[in-house]
């Protein structure tokens, strides 16, 4: 925490070895919370680029005092809502979304390489409901309150926090079957 | 499966690594805008950002130089039509440069509500060091002591007794918090009115408005901005500086930002003994990278 108040004030005063500490220490944990939220790698990592450079762009307006890794984490979860939002508006215009899309022979190298738990718990997160699986995420992952993510979702926190109970139960259930398939075959 | 606590393990062990060469590719990207940004980012409206300080006599004597010719050569009209009114702002800019120690308190809009309410920073400069004491509300949070003799920071985090010591390499670059002193030479290099008089904390002033977008930057860095000084009539030094500005995150949300600069002492002689770091002894030390 102390440490990441003395990078976010070195980083405010222009030092760029305070925001490659900061990309260094946090991106892994925010490609995580990302591929969780999306189930995609590409957008995942296109995402997390994404709020880097943000950040790197915002440090006249980070406020000093806060917690880096859920102001991140919070930066990861509001940017892939804008992106379903966008997606949801393409799709509602009839606008075919293949043409937005990269193909996978122009995509750079991968940049995000996932353990198997990390594709089963994607995949698993996948089938429930997003706003479930943002709560899920942020307080799993990025360690966020319930009153934090009722901010985030701009929701009351009985809300929010019968959206983790529920997700919770229908990922307990789907990473039960899916496990005992495995052990099946 | 499984107890919530076997799903936060199996959370924990879900891992993902990074391939090394996109690593340094992303980091590139990420520098280069945080470079970009650097250069074209408005001073006045980052109350946390400090300009270069001036430490050698050579640098200041130029400087100082450079302000008189910009007075006598660029503003001329506009000191003769101070002439007529208490405050002479080619004055002005000549001796809050000239200033000795400053102090000055310093607030500024959060970023996210959830950073707690609303505080408040003391700064304390000389030329050489710095000392920042933050508050949130009545109780001191943090206090950051900056040398740029040794090029070394020492953050104490009073809310979880610790403490980080810290020497960097650049430093002296990257000096230093907003500097006020630069400031009224800022408004002057810019397109600026007059905004007559009114009373400051019980101080009358008199005021210049700038709503150039670039004050503090050398392109566009915000949607828009106004910022505004207040000087004494009588002590010919700020009493009140103060901006807003709206500017747009690389989240492409709208932020309004308030800065504001007051309580000011100027030209004060500052004790060495209050940029040495007070820790109390059961403070412990973070090591950091």
């Amino acid at each position: 925490m102390v440490e990441d108040s003395l990078l976010i004030w070195r980083f405010k005063l222009g030092n760029p070895d305070a925001l490659r500490r900061i990309y260094e220490k946090y991106k892994n944990d925010l490609l995580k919370l990302a591929v969780a939220l999306t189930n995609d790698v590409h957008t995942a990592e296109d995402v997390v680029q994404d709020v880097f450079v943000g950040f790197a762009q915002s440090a006249a307006i980070i406020q000093m005092n806060g917690n880096l890794k859920k102001y991140l984490a919070t930066c990861v979860a509001n940017r892939i809502r804008n992106r379903k939002r966008d997606q949801q508006r393409h799709e509602a215009s009839g606008i075919d979304d293949s043409d937005y899309a990269i193909s996978d022979a122009e995509r750079p190298e991968q940049w995000a390489i996932l353990s198997e738990e990390l594709q089963l718990l994607s995949n698993a997160l996948a089938h429930i409901p997003y706003e479930q699986r943002e709560v899920i995420g942020l307080y799993m992952q990025s360690q966020m309150t319930f009153r934090q993510i009722a901010k985030v979702q701009n929701a009351s926190i009985n809300t929010v926090q019968g959206r983790y109970r529920y997700g919770l139960n229908k990922l307990r259930s789907i990473l039960n079957s899916e496990i005992k398939d495995e052990t099946c075959r | 499966m499984k107890p919530a606590d076997n799903m936060k393990k199996f959370f924990k062990n879900a891992a993902v690594n990074t391939n090394p060469k996109m690593d340094e590719a992303v980091l590139d990207k990420v520098l280069s805008a945080h470079e970009k940004a650097k250069n074209t980012r408005s001073a006045f409206a980052e109350p946390t950002l400090r300009r270069t300080i001036m430490k050698s006599r050579i640098v200041k004597l130029a400087a100082a130089a450079a302000i008189i010719a910009v007075v006598v050569l660029g503003l001329f009209e506009f000191v003769k039509t101070e002439n007529k009114s208490g405050v002479v702002w080619a004055d002005v800019a000549q001796k809050v440069q000239a200033s000795g120690g400053v102090i000055f308190r310093s607030r500024g809009t959060a970023l996210d509500p959830r950073d707690g309410g609303p505080g408040h920073t003391m700064n304390y400069l000389s030329s050489t060091q710095s000392r920042l004491d933050s508050y949130q509300g009545d109780q001191l949070i943090k206090t950051i002591y900056d040398d740029f003799n040794t090029k070394t920071v020492v953050l104490v985090d009073h809310n979880h007794k610790s403490y980080i010591k810290k020497t960097f390499e650049q430093m002296e670059q990257q000096s230093i918090l907003l500097n006020p002193k630069s400031l009224i030479q800022e408004f002057l290099s810019h397109e600026h009115r007059k905004l007559g008089q009114k009373t400051v904390d019980g101080v009358l002033c008199e005021g210049l408005e700038t709503t150039d977008p670039t004050f503090g930057g050398a392109s566009s860095p915000v949607d828009s901005l106004v910022a505004r000084a207040w000087v004494s009539v009588e002590r010919g030094y700020p009493v009140l500086l103060e901006s807003e500005t709206t500017r747009t995150t690389g989240d492409n949300e709208k932020l309004h930002i308030m800065a504001v600069l007051d309580q000011f002492q100027w030209d004060v002689e500052l004790d060495s003994s209050l940029f040495e770091p007070n820790i109390p002894p059961d403070y412990m030390r973070i090591e950091m990278p």
